[in-house]
């Protein structure tokens, strides 16, 4: 049986026209492939820095 | 592909063939992101919508410049009713890849029409509005609130979504599956729209089970939804069998009603429109009956005035040409004057001009006949004068005053210069008792001819008479 209450807990607020902007600002891009590109980077960084 | 270290295109090697990168997991990420895609294309192809949105967004995880993923998840959110989310995507899009990009397009399209955009916003308001209103305990007015969101933009799924649940709260069970089935058309594998619709459909078969088995048998259907239309289609419906001469009888039926159809619809329409040709025919021709009724009756005025002016002009040329007419008088007097001058006799030219003057008014007359007239008088009026005047002088004296006051008084129409005419017919007058015409003739005597004797006798005899008149 649905409870109302606990269901209702599941919707949100629709994002505004005048809040779009910030939400683009404030969204988060990064992906796997950045992580990954950093990861190769500081790896590579280290070797140097051993060798 | 290009080399996340040195931009370069990248071969099918593990490693860049420009700086010796090593690319093999960097090859990996971008084809799961594909993949994730490819995933998320078809699952959109087929509305799975919530599907699309959580492969899509997988994919973007593993590559953020996947531009495709990222302006079909924008779609996708559009499609579901989340404008603004959708034109994040579709921003970012732009952002990372400012040509050649169909996002731009899409951009264009919602921010070139304010009203729509008004309307996009205005939407999400009430949304959020009934979100509030259901935090709150209002639920009717969240209802209300939702039913307005939804006519704004009928494809807004979580407002569907909240509605259904409201429905389902107030147990009105029809109401929310119908919500349900219209989030089921727009996004079909959506997880809790099918959680609901379960709900809703295991409430929908206890109700169901708890009627009579009578009517329920009758009420057996099938019911699904086609466009915005409930459609019920009856179950255990059996057509009763029939034998041949059923059917040809039901043919016979058939077409004893077509036929029956015929005359009653088809008959009455024909002879009615038949009779409207008639009337239309009658009309005419009683229009233009009214209208040479009306010539007629103008040109019967016109005879009769017509012939008023001919019997006018026949009465003036009798007038004119009759036996008492203008020209018969002018006839009569031409005679007179020839006869006078012919003969001189002045008593006949005075019985002419007496009937003459009898028979027409002499002012009337032309200027010529006036002038001939006049002469004829004056020729013969001093001679006739003098007559008179000896004749009522005789009557005067013999005092037969009566005749003598006639005679007298013809003398002096014939000649106003008789003076002695004149001043005796005052005293004839005098002697006959006619104080008031004597008088007036003595009046006339002093005034015709001052300065004379018969003047200074006139006004003795007025004097003597005076005070006969007080």
């Amino acid at each position: 049986m649905i409870n109302f209450e606990e269901e209702l807990k599941k919707f949100f607020p629709s994002l505004e026209v005048e809040d779009a902007e910030e939400s683009i600002y404030n969204q988060d891009l990064t992906d796997l492939a950045d992580m990954l590109v950093k990861t190769l980077m500081e790896s590579a960084t280290t070797t140097e820095e051993v060798q | 592909m290009f080399c996340y270290n040195c931009g370069c295109t990248l071969s099918e090697h593990d490693f860049c063939t420009a700086c010796g990168a090593d690319v093999y997991m960097y090859k990996k990420i971008m084809h799961v992101s594909n993949m994730y895609y490819n995933d998320g294309l078809e699952k959109a192809g087929v509305r799975d919508l919530t599907g699309a949105v959580t492969s899509l967004r997988q994919s973007l995880r593993f590559n953020k410049n996947h531009i495709e993923a990222r302006n079909l998840l924008g779609l996708v959110y559009f499609e579901m009713g989340d404008t603004v989310t959708a034109l994040g995507e579709w921003v970012i899009s732009k952002n990372m890849q400012p040509d050649k990009n169909i996002a731009d397009d899409y951009i264009n399209k919602i921010q070139s029409n304010a009203g729509r955009l008004a309307s996009i916003n205005a939407t999400i308001k009430k949304y959020n509005q009934a979100l509030l209103y259901c935090n709150q305990g209002s639920k009717d007015y969240a209802v209300i609130q939702l039913k307005k969101v939804l006519s704004l933009n009928p494809r807004f799924v979580r407002a569907h979504q909240l509605l259904a649940l409201l429905y389902m709260d107030r147990q009105d069970w029809e109401h929310a599956e119908r919500e349900l089935r219209k989030c089921m058309d727009i996004d079909r594998n959506n997880v809790l729209t099918l959680r609901y619709l379960k709900e809703v459909e295991a409430a929908l078969t206890n109700e169901e089970t708890t009627k009579s088995a009578v009517k329920r048998k009758k009420e057996e259907a099938v019911r699904y939804q086609s466009e915005n239309e409930m459609i019920i289609q009856p179950l255990n419906v059996r057509e009763p069998r029939r034998n041949g001469v059923s059917t040809l009888l039901n043919m016979g039926i058939g077409i004893l009603i077509g036929l029956a159809a015929t005359y009653f619809l088809l008959v009455p329409a024909a002879r009615q429109a038949v009779r409207m040709e008639a009337q239309e025919t009658i009309t005419k021709i009683g229009n233009e009956s009214d209208t040479k009724t009306a010539r007629i009756q103008e040109l019967e005025n016109k005879i009769s005035g017509m012939n008023g002016d001919i019997a006018q002009l026949n009465k003036q040329i009798q007038d004119f040409v009759g036996e008492d007419g203008t020209l018969q008088t002018f006839e009569e007097m031409l005679v007179s004057a020839a006869a006078f001058i012919e003969t001189g006799d002045i008593h006949a030219a005075e019985e002419d001009l007496e009937a003459i003057a009898a028979n027409v008014r002499l002012e009337e007359m032309t200027e010529g006949f006036q002038s001939l007239y006049r002469k004829i008088f004056e020729a013969i009026g001093p001679e006739l004068s003098a007559e008179y005047y000896k004749e009522g002088h005789e009557a005067y004296r013999t005092e037969e005053y009566a005749v003598a006051i006639e005679v007298l008084g013809k003398a002096v129409a014939y000649d106003p210069a008789n003076m002695e005419a004149l001043y005796e017919l005052g005293q004839a007058y005098a002697k006959n008792d006619d104080t008031e015409d004597a008088i007036r003739i003595f009046e006339q005597v002093i005034e015709l001819f001052p300065n004379t004797q018969r003047a200074r006798n006139a006004q003795q005899q007025i004097n003597s008479l005076t005070p006969k008149a007080d």
